[in-house]
């Protein structure tokens, strides 16, 4: 093969042009970033991660007998697992665009990043991450509660014993709620007892369960925080201090 | 003015550095690449020798703009491949060419002796088939092919110039080999 100009004309091409190496600064900044967002892919996968072991282990599962298996499709946090699906697919393609991330197999990618967003996501939610995490959404967006984590779904069936909403009155043996769908519900809590830690204050959400007496007049015989109770069924006596506003 | 007769005992990776601080010691790197390389564009695309020449010319330019991104991980080799495949596919996308193989004829006996039917390809009805069987297989394989038995790419290097998995690598070529087989056999058989 005779192409002995080849390398002469692009040397003079290279000169002539004044064509110029790309700085090293353009291929290190790219190289950081893609590490980057590996990084911040892992820790929102984590992050969501303890979000669901959060919903997990808040939830009313005592409840699974009086609903069956709707009871898991009901409450099982979608919001979360479909987060924690977009950020390992990210987080594997991100992981493919670092220096040699394509050599190695999917499978392998995708197992290294599933254990580590277990293990910290695990380490998040002892933390107490994915519970602050919760806990701030449920205090500051509303509709996450309701939307997210599907409460609504199970907890505003008052035909069936179940009630939730806020608290906006306190008095001797009862309390008015307002319901997601901005019903006011007077609840006769004369015989009704605690289960789990409990705030009964003004401005709190929170759960009951008890019977519908007539309309808008609900009976509660046991009241639950919002946050779920877990595995951890426990009741207490329930003790008023009545304000009226 | 550079005595270019002093690179031959430099590494590819320290030509990288020379490069860098004076273009003329670049000629170094291409004039060492430039017969590879052209061979494999023409392997790889149905272009004419011209053609090929232009896409050579563009991948040095590429590999020199882009020399500061050169990842010192990798061989020089891979990389400069890895250009040299991009481009090409892309001059053949705008060309609108239906990629095939122009082998030549110490490509064909590598070949055959590769696939074990050394004594099938030494007249041209074979080499035409031979032509005709990789002509007809996916590109996936065919470039996989290409690399290991005409350019002689280990496993790592191939994965490093296509940027896939190795064992993928693997997959590809023992696959390959058994389509490209069938193929050759049944161009053979309908003769």
């Amino acid at each position: 093969m005779e192409n002995k100009n080849i390398s002469q004309i692009v040397l003079e091409r290279i000169k002539g042009e004044g064509i110029k190496p790309i700085s090293k600064k353009v291929f290190n900044i790219k190289r950081v970033l893609f590490w980057l967002a590996v990084a911040f892919s892992l820790v929102i996968s984590a992050l969501a991660f303890s979000l669901i072991l959060s919903a997990l282990f808040n939830n009313d599962w005592d409840l699974y007998g009086k609903f069956g298996f709707s009871f898991i499709l009901k409450t099982l946090p979608y919001f979360w697992l479909v987060s924690l699906l977009v950020f390992i697919i990210l987080g594997e393609f991100y992981y493919r665009k670092t220096s040699l991330g394509y050599r190695r197999n999917l499978s392998i990618i995708l197992g290294f990043y599933l254990l580590y967003t277990i293990i910290f996501g695990i380490m998040f939610y002892f933390v107490g991450i994915g519970n602050f995490i919760e806990q701030s959404l449920l205090d500051n967006a509303p509709s996450y509660s309701n939307y997210i984590l599907n409460r609504h779904e199970v907890w505003l069936h008052p035909e069936e014993g179940l009630l939730s909403g806020e608290i906006v009155l306190l008095g001797d043996n009862e309390l008015e709620l307002i319901d997601t769908n901005g019903s006011v519900w007077v609840i006769n809590t004369e015989e009704a007892f605690t289960n789990g830690d409990v705030k009964l204050e003004v401005g709190e959400k929170i759960k009951i369960l008890g019977d519908k007496v007539e309309e808008n007049i609900f009976n509660a015989e046991e009241i639950r925080p919002w946050v779920g109770i877990g595995m951890n069924s426990k009741r207490k006596a329930l003790n008023i201090t009545p304000v009226i506003q | 003015m550079i005595d270019h007769s002093l690179c031959g005992d430099k590494t590819d990776n320290e030509l990288v550095g020379m490069s860098l601080k004076e273009p003329d010691h670049f000629l170094c790197l291409s004039k060492r690449y430039e017969d590879k390389l052209l061979r494999y564009i023409l392997r790889i695309s149905k272009f004419s020798r011209e053609d090929a020449e232009d896409v050579l010319q563009d991948v040095f330019i590429k590999t020199y703009y882009n020399l500061n991104g050169f990842d010192k991980d990798l061989q020089f080799s891979s990389w400069v491949y890895r250009i040299a495949h991009n481009e090409t596919v892309s001059a053949i996308r705008k060309k609108v060419v239906r990629p095939t193989i122009a082998l030549e004829v110490e490509d064909l006996e590598r070949f055959g002796d590769a696939f074990d039917m050394t004594k099938d390809i030494d007249n041209s009805f074979d080499r035409k088939y031979i032509d005709e069987a990789l002509s007809k297989l996916d590109e996936k394989y065919r470039e996989v092919l290409v690399l290991r038995f005409l350019d002689e790419k280990d496993y790592i290097e191939i994965a490093d110039i296509l940027k896939k998995p190795v064992s993928t690598i693997g997959n590809l070529i023992l696959r390959g080999k058994k389509i490209f087989k069938e193929e050759y056999e049944k161009l053979v058989i309908s003769k």
